[in-house]
């Protein structure tokens, strides 16, 4: 039998694959300021506190951002700058590039067609 | 009830223990990325939720984060789109890293693919590199011996081992950028939980630091073998590319053998062929440079890379 929960957690995972990468470069091009790892988690999960049930409502683990700002650096949209810390780990800092910028014109129109698509066939009538 | 370390560090095996497998680098980045994360988020959130204890704000912490294995995924998945620094085009990346073979194909495409000339550029400046490994690793190992007796002997011989784990990351991130092998993106750091005499235990223990020394010992003879290899053969295929144009232009006879009072002229329509065989010859030395590269990349991750 096909876990009904498993398929929507897969639904889940293939749509955040393209969107959280939109999402991270428009939210590092909006604060125009370098921003690390955790901090871009918080903005990213926002309202969500620690410790809440309904934490799986959340598109994106704070996790799974690491991987795609690598990604994204390795591309060249991001570029990034470690700074050593009094008390911890050191920080990587990840700011947009030019490149960066350019590609999320680009990203974002493709999001509204994708977004009109969608919204088009779910609110059509194809009776 | 467990102590927040302890939790931190019970999440980070569990992270190791599902990215099993998976290219040493990845797991070295995924583990530093994760502990950032969590020691950092329980920093600001021990501010916000000051009617928690410090465990019960790690364990939300860690919920928030994801799940070990989701998260082992997520890297999996993004590290298979990502390409080793130096791979030319995008889509040649893509290409070479999916079938892992040269995005240029055939003998003389070698010439095209920037792995050899980064194996060529790596190959000749190792003589420079080896020999300030050597000389640092063989100053460094022997002063802080030599002053073991008197009390400065031991924070001597400590500097000695961090430099190396410094310069072992350096020289990891060349490794990257030339020969394209995946190597960790950041430095390594201790616990920052553990005493003084924990990290020492660790810097003097971990199999790294020893390692990296052997390395960086290494790196004189292997360095010496590259650059003699490299500078004999390229002078060699440059040598024979030009005598032809010295005989015929010049008339200079370079393609003359002179054995005690009997010389060999080489007949003039063979002359030319000397020039294809220099080709072929610098043809042979690229891919030489190539293959060594990819060598040097598997020896250095496999010294330079902790598990």
């Amino acid at each position: 039998m096909i876990d009904i929960q498993e398929t929507h957690k897969k639904f889940r995972k293939e749509l955040s694959s393209g969107t959280v990468s939109l999402a991270l470069l428009s939210i590092l091009t909006q604060t125009k300021e370098p921003l690390y790892g955790y901090q871009i988690g918080k903005l990213i999960g926002g309202q969500i506190s620690a410790g809440d049930p309904k934490g799986d409502a959340v598109t994106v683990k704070q996790g799974a951002i690491y991987p795609v700002l690598r990604s994204l650096e390795a591309q060249d949209l991001l570029s990034s700058e470690r700074e050593m810390t009094d008390s911890g780990p050191p920080r990587k800092y990840y700011q947009v590039t030019e490149t960066g910028k350019q590609a999320l014109k680009a990203w974002t129109e493709i999001w509204n067609e994708t977004k009109t698509f969608v919204d088009n066939v779910l609110g059509g009538d194809y009776q | 009830m467990k102590t927040t370390d302890e939790l931190i560090q019970t999440y980070l095996d569990d992270l190791k223990a599902a990215l099993q497998g998976a290219d040493k680098a990845t797991v070295q980045d995924a583990l530093a990325d994760a502990e950032e994360h969590l020691r950092t988020a329980l920093e600001s959130e021990k501010a916000d939720q000051e009617d928690l204890a410090e465990n019960e704000v790690i364990q939300g912490v860690i919920q928030t984060y994801g799940e070990a294995e989701e998260i082992a995924q997520a890297y999996l998945s993004w590290e298979s789109n990502l390409p080793p620094a130096l791979a030319a085009t995008p889509a040649a990346r893509r290409i070479a890293s999916a079938n892992g073979t040269s995005a240029y194909p055939g003998f003389f495409g070698v010439f095209a693919d920037p792995r050899a000339w980064g194996g060529l550029v790596f190959m000749l400046i190792s003589l420079v590199t080896g020999t300030l490994y050597f000389s640092w690793a063989v100053t460094g190992l022997s002063t802080s011996l030599g002053v073991m007796i008197l009390i400065i002997g031991i924070p001597v011989m400590i500097l000695f081992l961090l430099s190396v784990r410094g310069l072992s990351f350096l020289e990891g991130r060349l490794v990257e950028a030339l020969l394209g092998e995946r190597m960790p993106r950041r430095a390594s750091f201790t616990d920052n939980s553990l005493g003084w005499k924990e990290r020492l235990v660790q810097l003097l223990t971990g199999k790294s630091t020893w390692l990296g020394l052997l390395y960086m010992i290494l790196m004189l003879p292997l360095g010496i073998i590259y650059f003699t290899v490299m500078v004999t053969l390229i002078s060699l295929a440059l040598a024979l590319i030009a005598t032809p144009i010295a005989a015929i232009v010049f008339n200079v006879p370079f393609d003359a053998i002179s054995y005690g009072e009997v010389i060999w002229y080489l007949p003039d329509y063979l002359t030319p062929l000397v020039a294809v065989l220099g080709v072929l010859l610098a043809t042979v030395t690229m891919h030489l440079a190539r293959w060594t590269g990819k060598f040097h990349g598997k020896f250095a991750k496999a010294l330079l890379v902790s598990d």
